[in-house]
């Protein structure tokens, strides 16, 4: 697409180049920060991580409970936990965001189990037509939105540099929440292969995303 | 540590990070973990391998409103509705005689309601909905008087931005430069079309930045709040297009709303 040059008033214009690819990287507060103001009881710090992490979290509680409305209501809770927790938080342990996604995981989990439970009593499952498309997205930084799109590009070659064994491990055990040995029953294989699938795979996986880790500079 | 082939504790690391592991495994392990900063270092570094695979899944956005309840769930206020249903939802399912005596419970409790008279309840659920729409109005006046109070601080400048379209749409930008933050307001605009919304743009150094999406209302007005300021460079317009719902890196349609940006 071509260049269009927009003139303003006062003698100034810009130039509205389409095909242009270029960068914004606002400069904001670190997750740590934004974690001790929101322990605080900041609610704009709240509002600053749910802005960065809301649509990760959102993603991996949908992959796992399969329904949007049960998605937004484990990112609900993940971050009302978070909240509550903010002080806890232990940043040796790992950064905000691998503590957010295993906040939702869990509860993304726990509502999966706990459905199939209720499903198993009452053989009522219904499931719900699939996701339309979300409007008015909150996408408040603009630097941030395009290391998510870089990430998410990067996240899924490394994936697809797994073999299909490797990643249906790691898929089972992440989304499934399924332990090694489970694993191993689920797919009929000795549970050593399994284990050597797992780590290798999150070795290959660290290997190749490392630089694309949330973990921000400070 | 059961079953091969796992020649060194560390070897669990990943597994433990993904939440993999069995449970006497994952005992043992954080025995060991507990002790060795290196073992905690590589867990540390799986977990962000494990936090990624999400960032790599196709799904579809958080709805909008969502933020508005994550930011209403502050400790030490009731908990969201969608919490208590997820947490309903996972709790472990009670003996039958728990159920049969809390059934009775309830029961019993429920005859005692009764008996204190239906207007009582009445009400109480009466004052629970005047206090919830107090809250509500609360709530939005507090939402306002911060707008009010971040137009109003000193060195806010006031943009209008315009166009050529019938009806005419409009926009004002308040722009606090030395807080980093601006304030949209437009109006007489049409709500966007399915899956579409319209994205706020500055201009930096001659070139695009995309800002916030956002939608109009049913009376043709939308509000942002909090909009990042560009850091750094000239910044020497701002703009408005439309968009897919999820916003562009890039502008894909004409201009709809412009104004110019001068620093001083």
């Amino acid at each position: 697409m071509s260049a269009r040059r927009i003139d303003l008033a006062g003698g100034t214009y810009v130039t509205w180049r389409m095909s242009s690819t270029f960068s914004a990287s606002p400069a904001g507060s670190s997750d740590r920060e934004l974690m001790t103001r929101a322990a605080g009881g900041e609610e704009a710090a709240v509002g600053r991580l749910y802005d960065r992490y809301a649509r990760v979290l959102h993603a991996v509680a949908y992959r796992i409970v399969g329904q949007r409305a049960d998605a937004e209501e484990v990112v609900a809770e993940t971050f009302a936990q978070a909240w509550r927790d903010a002080a806890r938080f232990e940043e040796a342990r790992g950064s905000v965001p691998a503590w957010l996604t295993m906040i939702a995981r869990s509860r993304a989990l726990d509502l999966t189990r706990a459905r199939v439970r209720r499903d198993r009593a009452t053989t009522s499952a219904g499931s719900e037509p699939g996701p339309g498309p979300a409007m008015g997205t909150w996408r408040s930084d603009p630097g941030e939105a395009v290391d998510a799109d870089e990430r998410q590009r990067k996240v899924r070659e490394a994936l697809a540099g797994l073999s299909a064994a490797q990643r249906e491990a790691v898929e089972l055990a992440f989304y499934e929440g399924l332990s090694q040995s489970e694993i191993a029953l689920r797919l009929d294989e000795p549970l050593g292969t399994v284990k050597t699938r797992v780590r290798s795979a999150m070795q290959k996986l660290r290997d190749s995303l490392s630089p694309y880790f949330f973990e921000r500079a400070e | 540590m059961s079953d091969t082939p796992h020649s060194s504790p560390m070897d669990l690391a990943a597994a433990y990070a993904l939440g993999a592991l069995d449970a006497d495994d994952a005992r043992t392990f954080e025995a060991y973990l507990a002790s060795s900063p290196e073992a905690q270092r590589e867990v540390a570094a799986f977990r962000e391998v494990a936090a990624l695979l999400a960032a790599g899944a196709d799904a579809p956005a958080p709805g909008a409103e969502l933020r508005a309840r994550v930011l209403r769930s502050r400790p030490g206020t009731a908990a969201p509705q969608a919490a208590s249903r997820v947490s309903a939802a996972a709790r472990p399912r009670r003996s039958p005689w728990a159920v049969a005596v809390l059934a009775s419970g309830m029961a019993a409790a429920l005859f005692l309601a009764f008996a204190l008279g239906r207007s009582r309840d009445t009400l109480r659920q009466e004052l629970a909905a005047r206090d919830s729409t107090l809250g509500e109005l609360a709530a939005r006046l507090r939402g306002r008087e911060a707008t009010l109070n971040a137009i109003l601080e000193p060195g806010v400048r006031i943009y209008e931005l315009t166009s050529s379209g019938d009806p005419k749409p409009g926009a004002q930008l308040f722009v606090d430069r030395a807080r980093g933050v601006a304030i949209l307001h437009a109006f007489r605009l049409k709500q966007a079309p399915a899956g579409r919304a319209y994205q706020l743009w500055f201009i930096k150094d001659g070139k695009p930045v995309p800002s916030l999406t956002f939608n109009a209302d049913t009376t043709g007005h939308a509000m942002l709040q909090q909009v990042p300021f560009p850091a750094g460079g000239v910044i020497s317009a701002a703009a408005v297009t439309e968009e897919p719902a999820t916003g562009s890196l890039q502008p894909t349609t004409p201009i709809l709303l412009v104004a110019p940006l001068p620093a001083s």
